[in-house]
């Protein structure tokens, strides 16, 4: 009920006004701090060429909190499991208040770019990402071919 | 200048640095809430957004990390450079909201009246947004009502004024009739006398003629026959013999001719055919107003009531659900909106608000003295949005706007505030006309803002909170332009401080009710003075009347030409207690005949008798149109064969009061008459030789005049100067005034000394008269023969019957009462001075009596009483003509008034038939007035009553500390006093009496002390405290004044009554506590009847107890009980100037009257709050009129009986 805090508001005409390049966050028409999110999959990645969907939710103490993130598009990750959870710790113990949606949707693309297999969410994933790295890619190509570029 | 900005910015809340704290990592944050909300207070620790860094929290929190003053200098920097406004917020200290409990910039909510954040205060008027849609859904589906009712007030308009105008045509047309009639026949008869005058000096001229002719014939012959019928002249022998012859024919025609006085004697009688008594009355109150009072309006109310109210019980909506429901039906008792403005703050909780940088002390005492504060930007939108008033105002508002149209009779020429169209009767006013709204509505329309929605309904809390609060520059720029007191308003708006905006508001509201309030007062001073001038016109009328009266009265007498009767058997017939039989023959015969008879009658007292005073009294009641006799008179005089029986039977039936027994008055009539007549004879022996002289005829009549009043023994102490006098004016309100003038007109510059010994031997007639039937005992000490010998219900009828028009005579009576007693003292001198004076009025009392006298001595024992009432019929009704249609025929008129006076001496007791019927019928509220409230005309445990100047009605309203004045028909005139102790101020006051100047007295209870006031309401002086000596108080209760101005006060704790002069002396006090005789338990009300006796509602003792003055006991009457004439707990105590005595018997709550003497009468009224009902009585008072009005406490109202 309560209202938006300023802040909010003035990220999300920000996100309006200057888009991110190869991001895309739309608030949701009946919640405004429920953001549709598409990102484009980063160039040199497994995940060239796909869109994303993510949805991400500004939990009420934001900013004091993270938000919360999930990628809607199945994606193969080892950071990102079935669910589309994403595992950053920008949005777990690292999280600052001086960090925004914006900032948080490039950390999640570069993790797109950058998969950490060391620090798994995904373990059979993050397995094979580790024992046969092509295959993993290969995985994660066809995945994004399947699911993250016929619509 | 981008990079600038975003240094400038908290990284935290994105915002531009708020008191920016510089943590040991050298990043900085806003110190609320950004800094307070990185806190880990488990940790004690604050971690770097930027860095991550953590530090430790100083001992103080947060506000322990010093202020980034470089950046701080940067922003004021940017802001003087950006010409941004000064944060809002800068000087705002977070706080919890009361609502949702964050910490944040709260500001208070219209709403709940809580201070509570941005966020919830939105909410708020999300809420009220939707609550006003959905109320005005209602208002529309409600606002038919009030068009259904303006049609109907419309029709009614149209209705009442067609129907008036019928109805004055018809009252027209009846006039013209009327009058046609009257003139026609007053000139027919007029002619008549002419031509009978005319012919009848012909002959006479003729007859004097002829007998100068024989005198001189005679007289050449006696000279004739002194001179030459001697020796020295030869005369034969024929001649002589035919000289005797004619001498001796001369002398037989000298024995033998008889002038026939008898054919010239003769007197035209003016004969009514009807009896003018009723005549009058007819005409005087010849048809009748009948008003029924359209209730459009309460109709409307009620329906404006039925508005179903919302249905949503959400708590935050109570409070505007009750403003809303305030539109609907308070009729201007609370101004709306509590009196604020439109959009305007309620007053704001203590908390001062520091932002108040435009307005000063003195832009706030300028502020007030504006008439309406107005909003910012209204006056540059005001004229653009009455020109076009687009649709979407039209529609937003109509409803509020159809309800100001419609409420609104005038508007008042359109300035720029809402008080331009307020609606009268809800205090509605157009929201477009609101500047605030015009400004919201232009905003909207110009696109200017961003869109919003605005609910239909009032847009009044349309507007976001931070733009209220903040408005922009360009926009305080236009407003500054205004007026400066707009601008001040406004500042005083954008820095949420109201509290003096409020202020001002309120006194220009209370301005404006006052205001309002006033109108009603000239109209009231109109209407009174309309009244005066009436009386100014009575008074005239009566001095043209007494004018004129002596004139016609010579002439009439000189006109009677009665062939039938000679003076020497009518005389004999007025005061002889003759046989009936023979009476009723006679009264017929010279009924009809004698029909000029009424103008004779001028009526004097002589003053120099008992008897004398008597007579005269006895005289004005037989000029009082009683019904009784008057009916019964007319009858008589048409039916020329009727026997005396036939004739009391007629009186009876004709006698209009139900009260009455016709039988015993019939007796009353035959029986008392004639006695009282005798005793009338026996009294006026004395005066015999004086009034030998006068001509038969005069005598003659006044006889029958004095007769006529014989037939009401009773009535002749009954009767009031003010009644008799009143006959002769016409029976309307003004008469207590006209009268008035007829007696103090005459009382001329005759000696008093005579009056004042009539008025005392009236006084202590009328002690005595106390103890019984005050008239009855009156008579009985006076007359040899009392009316009361005859029998009592005779007497009564009698009485009944003197006192015809008893409500009027009643009415003049009470306010006259003191007057008269004033006046009459002049009155009955004339007697005493007949010789030196000789003044007509001297003169005439002389007449009066010889003419008895010679009645007495020619013809006595031939009269009867029903003959007397014939005779005395045409002559009271030519009073009445005179009095009310023709000056010129009022011989009788000035006689009237001086006899009216010494009657209305003798008065008090004896007008006591008329309200005393009047009494019996008292029961049936007239109306009744106020509610419980505190508004004009609304009372708070009324307690005192009383009766003040022109009859106004002096209410004491106790808990409302107050004195309130309503004119005898219940509007209210004019209030005074407040709760205080000070000068004029009130706790909890009790009595209230208004003495013989207008002054008002009042008990002012718990100050225990008595104030003065004068007729205007001012304050004059105070007197008395608490305590138990003299002069000190313990609860004052009632108080009252007597003729004199002492000023008697219930001093009901200390159980006693204490009497002080007008200017507060001390001058005496009675009672002590105890139940014994003279002794008082709580005595309440108080009151003094014209006949100085002090009745005391001895509460507690459960009866009235009546002293003297000097504080005598002199009787006591009740018990406790409920019967007749039992009391519990007895309050207000009033008497009336015939003393006739009313008790508040509040504990079996019923209005209880006594006669004089303390006998019970009558009774009424139970407990209850409907018409007539009471609930705990108060003070008590009589009006002049007869009319009892009485505080009826715990129903908040006064009542008028």
């Amino acid at each position: 009920m309560a209202a938006l805090p300023r802040r909010i508001i003035k990220e999300t005409q920000r996100l309006m006004q200057e888009p991110v390049p190869g991001i895309s966050a739309v608030p949701s028409e009946t919640n405004a701090r429920y953001f549709h999110v598409i990102v484009t999959g980063p160039e040199d990645s497994p995940f060239e060429g796909g869109l994303f969907k993510l949805e991400l939710f500004l939990p009420e103490d934001y900013p004091m909190s993270a938000p919360k993130v999930r990628f809607i598009t199945k994606i193969y990750h080892p950071n990102i499991d079935r669910l589309g959870r994403i595992c950053l710790d920008i949005l777990k113990d690292k999280w600052s208040p001086a960090l925004q949606i914006r900032t948080v949707l490039l950390s999640i693309q570069a993790l797109l770019s950058a998969p950490n297999p060391d620090d798994p969410l995904a373990n059979d994933v993050a397995e094979l990402w580790k024992v046969n790295e092509g295959e993993a890619i290969r995985n994660a190509k066809e995945w994004t071919r399947r699911y993250a570029m016929d619509n | 200048m981008e990079q600038f900005e975003s240094l400038l910015t908290c990284c935290v809340c994105l915002d531009r640095y708020r008191n920016p704290k510089l943590l040991p990592c050298q990043h900085s944050f806003c110190m609320e809430p950004c800094m307070d909300g990185l806190v880990d207070y488990v940790r004690r620790q604050v971690k770097c957004p930027e860095c991550r860094a953590e530090h430790r929290i100083p001992y103080q929190g947060v506000q322990g990390f010093p202020t980034n003053v470089t950046l701080q200098r940067f922003l004021e920097l940017h802001a003087q450079i950006a010409g941004e406004l000064p944060d809002p917020t800068a000087g705002q200290v977070m706080e919890r909201c009361n609502v949702c409990s964050e910490k944040a910039y709260c500001a208070p909510c219209a709403h709940c009246d809580k201070k509570v954040c941005e966020d919830c205060k939105s909410a708020h008027m999300e809420v009220l947004r939707r609550e006003i849609s959905r109320i005005n859904n209602q208002i529309r589906r409600g606002v038919n009502r009030l068009q259904d009712i303006l049609a109907i007030v419309e029709r009614n308009t149209t209705n009442l004024q067609t129907n008036c105008a019928s109805v004055g045509g018809e009252i027209d047309e009846i006039h013209k009739r009327l009058a046609k009639a009257l003139k026609d026949r007053t000139d027919f008869l007029r002619n008549e006398v002419d031509r009978y005058l005319a012919t009848e000096l012909r002959n006479l001229t003729h007859l004097k003629d002829n007998l100068e002719l024989e005198l001189s014939n005679i007289q050449s012959n006696c000279d004739l026959a002194d001179k030459y019928m001697n020796d020295d002249v030869e005369w034969e022998d024929t001649e002589l013999v035919d000289t005797k012859e004619i001498f001796l024919k001369t002398v037989e025609f000298l024995r033998n001719f008889d002038y026939e006085a008898g054919d010239y004697n003769r007197r035209i009688r003016f004969i009514m055919t009807h009896d003018p008594n009723q005549l009058v009355m007819h005409v005087a109150s010849y048809g009748e107003l009948n008003i029924t009072q359209p209730n459009a309006y309460s109709g409307g109310m009620q329906q404006s009531q039925g508005l179903t109210r919302s249905k949503s019980d959400h708590r935050l909506a109570t409070q505007f659900r009750q403003q809303e429901e305030a539109k609907g039906y308070t009729e201007n008792d609370e101004p709306i909106l509590g009196g604020r403005k439109f959009g305007e703050r309620r007053p704001p909780p203590p908390e001062k608000h520091t932002r108040d940088t435009y307005s000063t002390a003195d832009d706030y005492s300028g502020y007030e003295s504006e008439h309406r504060p107005s909003r910012r930007f209204r006056s540059r939108f005001v004229r653009s949005h009455q020109q076009d008033n687009d649709s979407d105002t039209e529609s937003t508002t109509r409803a509020a706007a159809v309800k100001a149209e419609q409420l609104q009779k005038e508007k008042e020429k359109v300035t720029d505030t809402e008080d331009a169209t307020r609606g009268p009767l809800s205090g509605i006013f157009r929201l477009s006309d609101c500047p605030r709204v015009m400004q919201r509505i232009l905003d909207v329309d110009s696109g200017k803002k961003k869109e919003k929605k605005e609910p239909p309904p009032p847009p009044k809390p349309v507007q976001p909170a931070p733009q209220a609060r903040r408005p922009p520059a360009p926009a305080r720029q236009q407003s500054e332009d205004d007026e400066i007191s707009r601008l001040k308003r406004q500042n005083k708006g954008a820095a949420s401080s109201q509290e003096p905006d409020r202020a001002p508001q309120r006194a220009v509201e209370e301005e404006r009710t006052s205001i309002a309030r006033k109108p009603p007062t000239p109209a009231r001073e109109a209407s009174s003075d309309g009244e005066s001038d009436e009386s100014v016109g009575s008074l005239q009328r009566t001095q043209q009347r007494k004018a004129a009266a002596p004139v016609p009265k010579p002439a009439v007498t000189a006109r009677r030409p009665s062939a039938t009767e000679t003076p020497a058997p009518h005389r004999p017939a007025a005061r002889a207690p003759s046989t009936e039989s023979s009476a009723s023959t006679e009264s017929s015969g010279s009924a009809v005949k004698h029909t000029g008879n009424e103008r004779t009658a001028p009526v004097t007292t002589n003053g120099t008798t008992g008897g004398a005073q008597r007579v005269q009294s006895r005289f004005i009641g037989s000029q009082r149109p009683t019904p009784a006799p008057v009916p019964a008179e007319p009858a008589q005089d048409s039916d020329t064969s009727s026997e005396e029986e036939t004739d009391s039977s007629e009186e009876s039936e004709e006698e209009p009061a139900p009260q009455r027994k016709p039988e015993s008055q019939a007796m009353a009539r035959s029986d008392i008459g004639p006695l009282l007549a005798r005793s009338n004879n026996a009294r006026n022996d004395a005066v015999d030789n004086k009034t030998n002289k006068e001509t038969p005829t005069q005598s003659r009549y006044r006889t029958r005049q004095t007769s006529q009043t014989e037939e009401e023994p009773p009535s002749r102490y009954s009767t009031s100067s003010s009644y008799s006098n009143r006959y002769g004016s016409k029976p309307k309100e003004e008469e207590p005034q006209s009268s008035f003038d007829d007696e103090s007109k005459y009382p001329t510059a005759r000696s008093r000394y005579l009056a004042l010994k009539e008025r005392r031997n009236r006084l202590a007639r009328s002690k005595s008269s106390h103890t019984g039937f005050g008239v009855g005992d009156d008579d009985d000490q006076d007359d040899p023969v009392s009316p009361t010998t005859a029998s009592p219900s005779a007497y009564l009828a009698a009485r009944y019957g003197s006192g015809t028009g008893g409500s009027e005579l009643s009415r003049s009576r009470s306010s006259h009462a003191l007057k008269s007693r004033e006046n009459s003292p002049e009155r009955p001198v004339a007697g005493e001075k007949d010789g030196a004076a000789l003044s007509s009025w001297a003169r005439y009392l002389k007449n009066k009596y010889g003419s008895r006298g010679k009645d007495r001595d020619t013809s006595s024992g031939t009269s009867s009483t029903s003959r007397r009432l014939s005779l005395g019929l045409p002559l009271r009704s030519a009073n009445e003509l005179a009095s009310s249609d023709d000056d010129s025929k009022n011989a009788a008129g000035s006689p009237i008034s001086p006899t009216a006076a010494t009657a209305a001496v003798a008065g008090f007791a004896a007008a006591g038939s008329s309200p005393r019927s009047q009494y019996l019928q008292k029961r049936r509220l007239q109306f009744s007035v106020g509610s419980r409230g505190s508004e004009p005309g609304c009372f708070t445990w009324p307690r005192g009553i009383a009766v003040g100047p022109d009859n106004t009605m002096v209410v004491a309203d106790s808990s409302n500390h107050r004195v309130q004045v309503f004119d005898s028909n219940g509007i209210f005139v004019k209030e005074f006093g407040q709760y205080g102790s000070g000068e004029g101020e009130f706790d909890c006051l009790a009595g209230v009496a208004v003495n013989r100047i207008g002054q008002y007295i009042i008990a002012d209870r718990y100050n225990h002390r008595i104030q003065v006031f004068d007729p205007q309401g001012r304050f004059l002086r105070a007197f008395g405290s608490q305590g138990t000596g003299d002069g000190k108080f313990n609860y004052p209760w009632g108080i009252t004044t007597d003729a004199l101005g002492f000023i008697y006060v219930c001093d009901k704790e200390n159980h006693r009554v204490q009497v002080f002069q007008s200017d507060g002396t001390f001058v005496g006090k009675f009672g002590s506590f105890g139940s014994k005789l003279g002794q008082l338990e709580h005595p309440h009300y108080i009151a003094v009847s014209s006949t100085n006796r002090v009745l005391v509602s001895d509460s507690n003792n459960h009866r009235i107890q009546v002293f003297d003055v000097n504080g005598r006991v002199l009787s006591s009457f009740g018990e406790e009980g409920s019967e007749d004439g039992q009391f519990k707990f007895p309050r207000g105590v009033a008497v009336d100037d015939q003393g006739y005595i009313v008790v508040a018997d509040s504990g079996n709550n019923r209005i209880q009257i006594f006669h004089p003497d303390g006998t019970f009468l009558r009774a009424f009224g139970s407990w209850g709050s409907g018409d007539g009902e009471f609930k705990g009585l108060e003070g008590i008072a009589v009006m002049s009129g007869g009319n009892i009005i009485v505080c009826d406490r715990e129903n908040h109202r006064v009542q008028v009986f």
